[in-house]
């Protein structure tokens, strides 16, 4: 069984208009969605969930489907009521690990990831970025994530299906694990959540980054714009923003640069705790302002690799190919003698 | 963006006089005093205050018949509101435009224009002036869901965006046009997509978490302050009330009135006045009772107030009257 | 006097204005560096280029900014291309612009609606139904609005410039047919008022009470006439709101006859008002029912024949005046 969990609010926040993101339009998540089920149908993957949501989603696909392929797939709504915020998406990975899905595919950005690996657990994940911090999900087309999660739901013996085991950022506060983060955790001396998008550096005191990455923006650019660090390196990376270093820039969101003063950073190694210093302020996560501290709280940020499993697409694919799993035997007799085969 | 705990006090202040003077309006027309037709805005008070926050002087604002709030909080005197709604001489249109027409075009609230449709094109006027002058004022348009299907909406966008006109264009989308819900009223759910069409951001967000308001309209305002031009912004919201009073709407469940009850923009507000230690909860009581003492004050003015004479009925009309003297 | 077309007039009176005020601005679809579809605002643009605008297809987009500008205290002269398009934002002269001073109780800051809407009406140029109308009728009723509907260039430059003054809404109404008409202008800075009916000729048998181009046909008609000795007065109202009735009524109760004529059709005919306040207010010196010499009640057609026939004629005047003195 696959599970499909699309953020319709991925896309449409403040940042659209602070900085230069365009409007993931819905309609674009709608045109995804069918060209993962047109290669699942084809795949014969029989069981598929998707989260309900605002836009419908999920309706508007089959429509087109039904009208302009003349297919019908079977895909069914995870039965829940939405509250239209993060809990949804939580609320559907949870579902959907208890159904022991196969691999969840998600569209969104880091934040609608995150919200999803609360409550996936062990099932693999497919994210397909539509948000505006991508460094979590990758750019991947519809259909090669259809054949990616066919692959998963059809090798039962996990000859074929590639996984890499992700990073996670766990947030204490007060010894009490609160949230969790899967690319960056961030220290502002902001006082409210608000519109939860972060545009403005001078707030930002400290980072937590699990990947450093000069190609991507937000957080993780930052840090990787002076010290990169891949998901493969373990550990993390924390940097304390401020006047005394050296200077560095990057992109913070779409089209926005900003120079960033950098105090220090240290590596960091995994189940270590790293107290933070700032007094009292916000804790974003993965882009999105979430956690309130003050005075009295004591914060503690740490490290660990037990955050979900993601599957590596190409190797995935390449492995399935290998064996045979797209090849129908009698039919490749007929065509062995035709040009070209 | 840094709101001072003063501001903080201020915002929560903003949002009870709302309410208060809104719920007012309920008891006071179920009473059979107002005339008329009332339109309440009471669970969108962080669409007004929030929105309100970010204008100064100079710059205008036109809302709706359910945002009398909007015109509270740009400082028309409240007592003139009331008394508009009462039809005394002493309200804000001496008692000739009601609800629906009241304004105070000095504090730069704009008022309600009952056609729905000529706001979004009117309020690109304010905005040329406002261009050529070179002040850097802004003009909103501040209209619900329903209203975004008007052509003017469109004609509207287009033109601001061809102009690169300082107008921002605010959807308090509450999910209903009267008693058609947004199912049937169009196919698209964020309304903010629209304005990809003209070449403009659009933005969705949470018309009950008064600091996303603040922040996003903050943005705009400022960025078309800049000469940035117009965007178009959306608040999830609801009204708690029927269209008008007196609806009985049997449109929409008891259970989804109390769903978005719990999304009370003021309690969310006073979670974080608690948890920032800007205020008490006697601190808060107190700006509560501050407030009702308000409008308490305002429905006695009102009642106080005389009717208009009968040589109202005809001035007024034009500006330079027949035979009078334009020079 | 130098004499100049109509279309001169109402350029040099954007012109002047526009020097005069520099929060005066002239928009709409084509009016820029295209002179406008019909000629009248050539040169404009070279001398004003940022205040000579061109606009997209939208116009209620244009009447809506026309508002919300003049409320801000400029002086916006939007032209729409048509009469006939009035319909498509109808809603700003009808429910907006009009009413605004009243329903806000004319707040300071409230006080000024002042636009000039600018349009060419009427037919003749084999633009059939929807190109070709007359317009005022619809206007008379609206409270609030203004109308200018000047038949010669001195007229139409005086009440331009007048009209460009005022705080209220205006709809100044230019005959297609009469852009190419020359007449003597005044030099100066001239000006003529609204509620100033002009006797055009005088008379002493009939008063007709005329518009736009019927004024001139009805100037011919009253020379074929006078060959036969009947004397007719030609009074031009200038403008149908506000109203000079008493320059109306003197004539009347100096002739005793009422010929009212206009291009438009005749059921709810703008000069209709005129027949039933005479009716009102002068019964008593009436020697016969006023006669309306008015378009039939069909749209307007295209074939030249038809269109021909259908605009009321010099002859159809005559029979008019003969009507109101048999």
């Amino acid at each position: 069984m696959i599970g499909i969990i699309a953020n319709p609010a991925s896309g449409k926040d403040i940042r659209r208009l602070v900085a230069q993101g365009t409007v993931f339009d819905n309609m674009e998540k709608v045109n995804i969605i069918q060209r993962i089920l047109v290669v699942l149908h084809y795949g014969g993957v029989k069981d598929i969930y998707m989260m309900p949501d605002s836009f419908h989603i999920m309706d508007k696909a089959l429509c087109f489907l039904e009208r302009n392929q003349k297919v019908q797939v079977d895909v069914k709504e995870l039965d829940f009521d939405l509250n239209f915020d993060q809990s949804d998406s939580i609320k559907a990975a949870t579902l959907l690990r208890e159904m022991k899905a196969s691999c969840i595919i998600t569209l969104g950005g880091d934040g609608t990831n995150r919200a999803v690996a609360k409550g996936s657990g062990d099932v693999p994940l497919l994210p397909l970025s539509t948000g505006t911090n991508n460094v979590f999900p990758a750019m991947l087309e519809g259909s090669v994530a259809g054949l990616a999660a066919m692959v998963a739901d059809k090798d039962m013996t996990r000859e074929c299906l590639v996984l890499r085991q992700c990073k996670r950022i766990n947030i204490y506060k007060n010894d009490e694990l609160v949230d969790i983060a899967l690319i960056d955790a961030v220290i502002t001396d902001d006082m409210f959540v608000g519109s939860r998008a972060l545009w403005e550096t001078d707030s930002i005191k400290e980072i937590f980054v699990t990947a450093a990455k000069p190609d991507s923006i937000g957080i993780s650019a930052i840090a990787g714009s002076f010290r990169p660090m891949s998901e493969a390196e373990p550990g993390g990376l924390y940097v304390k923003i401020g006047g005394g270093s050296f200077r560095t820039w990057a992109a913070i969101a779409p089209g926005l640069v900003r120079p960033v003063p950098i105090r220090e950073f240290r590596e960091t190694d995994y189940d270590t705790r790293v107290r933070v210093e700032t007094p009292c302020g916000m804790i974003a996560l993965d882009g999105e302002r979430e956690v309130v501290f003050n005075k009295n709280d004591k914060v503690e940020i740490e490290f660990t690799d037990k955050g979900p499993r993601v599957i590596d697409v190409q190797a995935t694919l390449n492995a399935a190919a290998k064996k045979g799993i797209f090849v129908d035997k009698e039919v490749a007799t007929e065509t062995a003698n035709c040009p070209g085969v | 963006m840094k709101l001072t705990n003063n501001d903080l006090i201020k915002l929560y202040g903003d949002m009870w006089y709302i309410r208060h003077f809104e719920q007012r309006l309920a008891d006071l027309f179920a009473e059979g005093v107002l005339p008329g037709f009332i339109h309440l805005g009471i669970g969108q008070e962080a669409c007004m205050a929030g929105t309100c926050f970010n204008l100064g002087d100079g710059d205008i604002i036109g809302a709706t018949h359910r945002e009398h709030g909007v015109l509270l909080c740009r400082g028309v005197s409240g007592d003139a509101i009331m008394a508009e709604l009462y039809g005394k001489v002493t309200g804000t249109c001496k008692g000739k435009g009601g609800s629906m027409h009241a304004c105070g075009l000095k504090q730069g609230a704009l008022g309600n224009n009952a056609i729905l449709g000529p706001a979004q094109t009117i309020v690109n006027g304010f905005a040329y002036a406002h261009k050529t002058r070179k002040n850097k004022k802004v003009a909103v348009s501040m209209f619900g869901d329903g209203a975004a299907n008007r052509g003017e909406f469109h004609e509207g966008m287009n033109f601001a965006s061809m102009w690169n006109l300082p107008s921002i264009y605010i959807i308090n989308n509450n999910g209903y046009a009267i008693s058609v819900p947004k199912s049937k009223q169009q196919k698209i759910d964020d309304l903010s997509a629209r304005a990809a069409g003209y070449g403009i951001p659009g933005v969705s967000i949470d018309g009950n978490d008064l600091i996303a308001v603040i922040e996003t309209t903050g943005e705009a305002i400022a960025r078309a302050r800049e000469g940035g031009g117009p965007s178009l912004i959306e608040f999830k919201t609801y009204r708690w009330r029927g269209h008008f009073e007196g609806d009985p709407t049997p449109y929409r469940t008891d259970e989804e009135v109390a769903e978005w009850k719990k999304k009370d923009p003021i309690k969310r507000f006073e979670k974080i006045l608690l948890e920032r230690s800007v205020a008490t909860e006697k601190d808060m009581k107190g700006i509560h009772d501050q407030m009702l003492a308000k409008v308490d004050g305002h429905q006695k003015f009102a009642e106080d107030s005389p009717w208009p004479p009968m040589s109202e009925m005809y001035t007024d009309v034009y500006y330079y009257e027949e035979g009078s003297d334009q020079k | 006097m130098r004499e100049i077309t109509v279309a001169e007039a109402i350029r040099e009176a954007l012109t002047e204005e526009m020097e005069r005020n520099p929060e005066v601005f002239v928009f709409g679809e084509d009016v820029g560096a295209f002179g406008g579809c019909f000629g009248v605002t050539t040169g404009l643009y070279d001398k004003f280029p940022d205040r000579v605008i061109d606009t997209m297809i939208a116009e209620t987009g244009i009447l809506g900014i026309a508002c919300g500008a003049a409320y801000s205290g400029m002086k916006p002269v939007p032209e729409i291309m048509f009469s006939d398009f009035f319909s498509v934002c109808f809603d700003y002269l009808f429910n907006q612009s009009s009413k605004a001073r009243y329903m806000t109780g004319m707040q300071e800051g409230g006080k000024n609606a002042g636009f000039v809407l600018r349009a060419p009406n009427g037919a003749g140029v084999r633009a059939a139904a929807q190109h070709s109308q007359c317009v005022e009728q619809f206007m008379m009723p609206v409270v609030g609005l203004k109308i200018a509907i000047p038949s010669t260039p001195a007229d139409t430059k005086g009440m331009l410039k007048y009209a460009i003054r005022g705080n209220d809404p205006v709809v100044f109404l230019e005959h297609k047919m009469m852009y190419g008409i020359s007449g003597p202008v005044p030099d100066g800075d001239h000006l003529v008022p609204f509620a100033s009916a002009d006797i055009k000729r005088e008379g002493t048998d009939v008063t007709i009470v005329a518009t736009q181009m019927m004024v001139h046909k009805s100037l011919a008609a009253a020379e074929t006439l006078a060959k036969e000795g009947i004397n007719i007065e030609v009074v031009d109202p200038r403008s149908l709101k506000p109203l000079d009735m008493k320059t109306i009524l003197a004539s009347v109760k100096k002739t005793k006859h009422l010929v009212l004529v206009n291009e438009a059709p005749k059921t709810g005919n703008a000069l209709t008002e005129i027949g039933l306040r005479v009716v009102e207010e002068a019964f008593d010196y009436l020697e016969a029912p006023p006669v309306r010499v008015c378009a039939p009640d069909t749209p307007i057609p295209f074939s030249p024949v038809l269109e021909d026939a259908w605009i009321r004629s010099e002859a159809d005047i005559i029979e008019g005046v003969r009507k109101a003195l048999a």
